[in-house]
């Protein structure tokens, strides 16, 4: 195969969404070249499909003179770095930048230490995520950059990013994957990390919850986003809506006991979700201890207020996840309960009015990191009540 | 609840969430609730919000409207009107079935005092059975002639009290035209402030709404590059169309009253100006924006009469072709005399007289049957003071900033650069933000974010008394001149063909200056 053979070759590929493997060192210039060649490519069909449509000579709202020269132009808002582990994490993350593209066009960085890989040498792949809106005309287009190596090829991975990260662009960094070395994280990404990424939900044992609010104090001041927290938004909002008036915050203020049932395996959401309850009604947690039904309970005191007891209960229910079942409140006379009643569905029951089935979101991971990646992801709030759960975890 | 909840009824659960800007529970209830406007875009924009999740769980829409005809029968109505116009299709059948449970619809004719009393009966039910504290915000989707006995009936049936701390909002939406003239504009607000706090009324012009309008704001003031250069020292001219394929769309009648001039530049485009020529306001809240503006209107010199054939252009769409069909004259659509003196189309040179704007002509023009639909903004900028290049200055234009604020929002900044090559050639080239490109979503429909202001109390995006006199003040004159001019039978009307870009007029007023209109 020629030279010209294979360029055409690979931009084909390119144009596919395939991935292409480069050299590591010639990353940025074969992109560069690739989206040269789809500018060309992209001017001619895009001056062929307006002027069908328009019938004259002109792009509408381009000068004709620049219709020649009309350029693909990459679109991004963020460096999305993203580690993790293995061919099958690989294609994991490829598919979740897939995902978030449409939303929000990044220049996705995947580092990734693969077991089975030999050698010493790092190896990378280009690929192109081009996203027609279904509305037509409108392209996004953006691109992912991969690096694979054996493992202790996490030494080489930081200056990679430093090198490969859109100059002017904030980076994120999406700590998914508890196996990948913390050293990575501490020493290379959070340097140049503008907004850390996490996933509560990635805890396997809610005592995780105290290793995360380490990597959480150590960086700050940078906004952290906890997809399991984001999970945790359309119950929230729910429940707060609850005491909007007429209802008001009288019941919160005279609540003596609160349940949240959860999913089993899920109790570093339901710590969460107390934590939420217990900073922000100023709750001051004193003891925990084990129900007989393999769930928490808390003791907990306020100041002017009774004391407060709190239940976390596990069960075998389905949910999404988030893990939340349900969340009931009692101030001695009346009840407030949010019960999941289907996976995306609720119902809220209050004094003053009869039953009511509403909807909750049930957001996938990519939709979470959109949102992780914009004002949702800067949630003051959030650090405290990791703080809060990751303490009401140390009582027990 | 307006202003301060009481401690009792605050909620502590509100604190810190992100989602800070969240209506209280409340009850919409849309006069002319069988007409377009309900179907294409109110109930669409609110099945959206309420698909974003940015509605209280607990709100409810009560129709109401001459026609009769009972809950579900709105609901199936509604329902077909979101599946297509709602931004979020196709519309999801969980949402939906939340959502229309609290869809209601009730009768009446607007001046008929016991209608407003069933009314209030019905809505009192609302609360009581769904807990709603008593918020209300009555939408005006009914002709203009209604505004004020719509108004009346409210005061008459205790819908709309005065605001008072702990006290239930009331609030009340009106479509425009509000007013058809100075002194009509005058007489309405004067007969809703009859009844109604200024706080109270939210006048609505969706063009606010649209999210490259909020952007000229955030572009202007958020950017340390260009706030600078945003004055008569370095902009030559600004360029705003607004630009229409359609003719009058089954609505003779009304244009026939209006015109463009009331119909696209009293409202849209005056206040496009007014955003993109005010001063910085000294905090993005209603009052500090709309003050801003106001005071734009208020610096609109007055055209000298002996100017006024040369800053004043109208003319009138005849036949011609729009995107390869042939359309008729506007004489001869259904509705329209045929011997109409009505503009369909004017381009008008208008000053701002302040140090920011001294001598810098703000050239609008709007029109129907134009080759495209298009509303944009271009700012202008003058030429480098001297041109190096010789020979090759012909291709060296001036940079232009262009707004685009329908279809493809965005941004564009056109300037000059030289082409690949041993040879010093220079060719324009264009550097753009679009929406679409940059982050991937369809901005919401202006509609929502004007629904959920107002349902938030922000009236920072609707227009406030004395803004809507004050461009009524400067519109008024220029019809007074023309019922002048053709009372005196000194009438200009000029002719342009459908599919143009409006009559010779236009482009030779422009010419005059040494200036041509962009092709947008």
């Amino acid at each position: 195969m020629s030279d010209a053979e294979r360029a055409r070759a690979n931009f084909e590929r390119f144009a596919r969404g395939e991935p292409i493997a480069v050299e590591v060192g010639e990353i940025e210039r074969e992109l560069s070249s690739l989206w040269q060649q789809a500018s060309r490519v992209s001017a001619a069909r895009l001056g062929r499909a307006e002027l069908s449509r328009e019938g004259s000579g002109t792009l509408p709202g381009v000068p004709s003179e620049t219709t020649a020269g009309s350029a693909v132009s990459r679109a991004v808002l963020w460096n999305l770095v993203v580690p993790t582990r293995g061919r099958a994490g690989l294609e994991k993350t490829k598919a979740l930048c897939d995902a978030i593209a449409p939303a929000v066009p990044v220049r996705a960085i995947a580092l990734c230490l693969d077991d089975a890989a030999g050698g010493q040498e790092l190896s990378a792949t280009i690929d192109s995520n081009v996203v027609s809106q279904p509305s037509g005309g409108r392209v996004v287009y953006c691109e992912e950059i991969s690096l694979m190596g054996p493992p202790g090829a996490e030494t080489h991975f930081g200056a990679m990013v430093r090198a490969l990260q859109v100059p002017g662009v904030r980076t994120a960094t999406l700590w998914m994957d508890p196996t990948m070395p913390s050293a990575l994280l501490a020493r290379e990404l959070l340097p140049v990390t503008r907004r850390l990424i996490i996933d509560t939900a990635s805890c396997a044992r809610p005592m995780d919850l105290r290793d995360l609010e380490a990597l959480a104090a150590r960086a700050l001041p940078r906004p952290i986003a906890d997809l399991g927290w984001l999970r945790l938004s359309s119950f929230r909002l729910l429940f707060a809506g609850v005491f909007d008036p007429p209802v008001g915050g009288a019941p919160l203020r005279r609540a003596s006991r609160l349940a949240v049932r959860y999913r089993a395996g899920g109790d570093a959401s339901a710590l969460l979700l107390v934590a939420w309850l217990g900073l922000l009604l100023d709750w001051k947690p004193l003891r925990a201890a084990g129900t007989p039904d393999g769930g928490l309970r808390f003791d907990f005191e306020r100041p002017g207020g009774p004391p407060v007891q709190a239940f976390l209960v596990p069960s075998a229910a389905a949910c999404d996840r988030s893990a939340i079942l349900g969340i009931e409140l009692a101030d001695g006379r009346d009840e407030y309960v949010v019960t999941r009643t289907a996976v995306d569905e609720a119902e809220v029951r209050v004094p003053i009015a009869p039953p009511k089935t509403v909807k909750l979101d049930a957001a996938s991971d990519a939709e979470l990191c959109v949102a992780a990646l914009g004002p949702r992801g800067r949630d003051p709030l959030y650090a405290r009540c990791l703080a809060y759960a990751a303490q009401l975890w140390s009582l027990r | 609840m307006e202003n301060a909840a009481p401690g009792a009824l605050a909620n502590p659960l509100r604190q810190g969430l992100v989602e800070e800007r969240f209506p209280e529970p409340a009850t919409m209830v849309i006069f002319g609730a069988s007409g377009d406007l309900a179907r294409r875009k109110l109930l669409p924009a609110l099945y959206s919000l309420t698909r974003d999740r940015l509605l209280p769980s607990r709100f409810a829409v009560l129709g109401f409207g001459r026609h009769a005809q009972d809950d579900d029968a709105f609901r199936e109505e509604m329902r077909r009107g979101c599946e297509e116009f709602a931004r979020r299709r196709p519309v999801d059948a969980a949402v939906w079935s939340a959502f229309a449970r609290n869809l209601f619809y009730q009768q009446g004719a607007y001046d008929d005092p016991a209608a407003f009393a069933r009314l209030k009966a019905r809505l009192d039910e609302i609360d009581r059975t769904l807990g709603l504290p008593g918020n209300r915000v009555f939408y005006l989707s009914t002709p203009p002639s209604t505004f004020a006995p719509i108004i009346r009936s409210l005061g008459q049936a205790q819908l709309a009290p005065r605001p008072a701390p702990g006290r239930p909002f009331a609030r009340v939406i009106i479509e425009k035209p509000f007013g058809v003239d100075l002194e009509t504009a005058r007489a309405l607000n004067r007969q809703v402030h009859e009844i109604l706090d200024e706080r109270q009324i939210y006048r609505i012009d969706h063009y606010l709404g649209k999210e490259t309008v909020q952007n000229l704001l955030v572009f202007r003031f958020a950017n340390g590059i260009f706030e600078p250069i945003w004055n008569n020292h370095f902009i030559d001219h600004v360029q705003i169309t607004g630009s229409e394929t359609v003719g009058v769309e089954g609505r003779g009648g009304y244009f026939e009253q209006a015109g463009i001039l009331r119909d696209m530049v009293q409202n849209h485009l005056l206040q496009v100006l007014s955003l993109a020529a005010m001063e910085p306001p000294i905090a993005f809240e209603a009052d500090g924006v709309r003050d801003e503006k106001l005071k734009v209107l208020k610096a609109l010199r007055q055209i000298p009469a002996a100017d006024f054939d040369r800053q004043v252009i109208r003319g009138q769409y005849a036949a011609g072709s729009i995107a390869g069909r042939a359309v008729p004259g506007y004489r001869a659509e259904a509705g329209v005399d045929p011997r109409s003196t009505t503009e369909t189309f004017v381009a008008l040179k208008i000053f701002i007289d302040s140090w920011r704007w001294a001598g810098v002509p703000f050239y609008l023009r709007s029109g129907k049957r134009l080759p495209k639909r298009v509303t944009e903004i271009a700012i202008v900028f003058k030429e480098a003071p001297h041109l190096l290049f010789g020979k090759r200055a012909d291709s060296i234009r001036p940079n232009v900033l262009s707004i685009r604020i329908q279809p493809d929002e965005g941004i564009a900044l056109n300037f000059g650069s030289k082409l690949p090559g041993p040879a010093m050639e220079v060719a324009p080239v264009s550097m753009e933000f679009r929406y679409g490109s940059s982050f991937g979503v369809e901005p919401p429909e202006a509609y929502e974010r004007l629904l959920l202001d107002c349902l938030l109390g922000d009236g920072t995006l609707f227009t406030r008394a004395d803004e809507v006199e004050a461009s009524w003040t400067w519109v008024s004159r220029i019809h007074r001149r023309w019922a002048e001019q053709t009372a005196s039978g000194d009438m200009r009307l000029p002719e342009y063909a459908a599919g143009t870009w409006g009559p010779d007029e236009a482009e030779r007023m422009m010419a005059a200056d040494g200036r041509s209109w962009r092709l947008p």
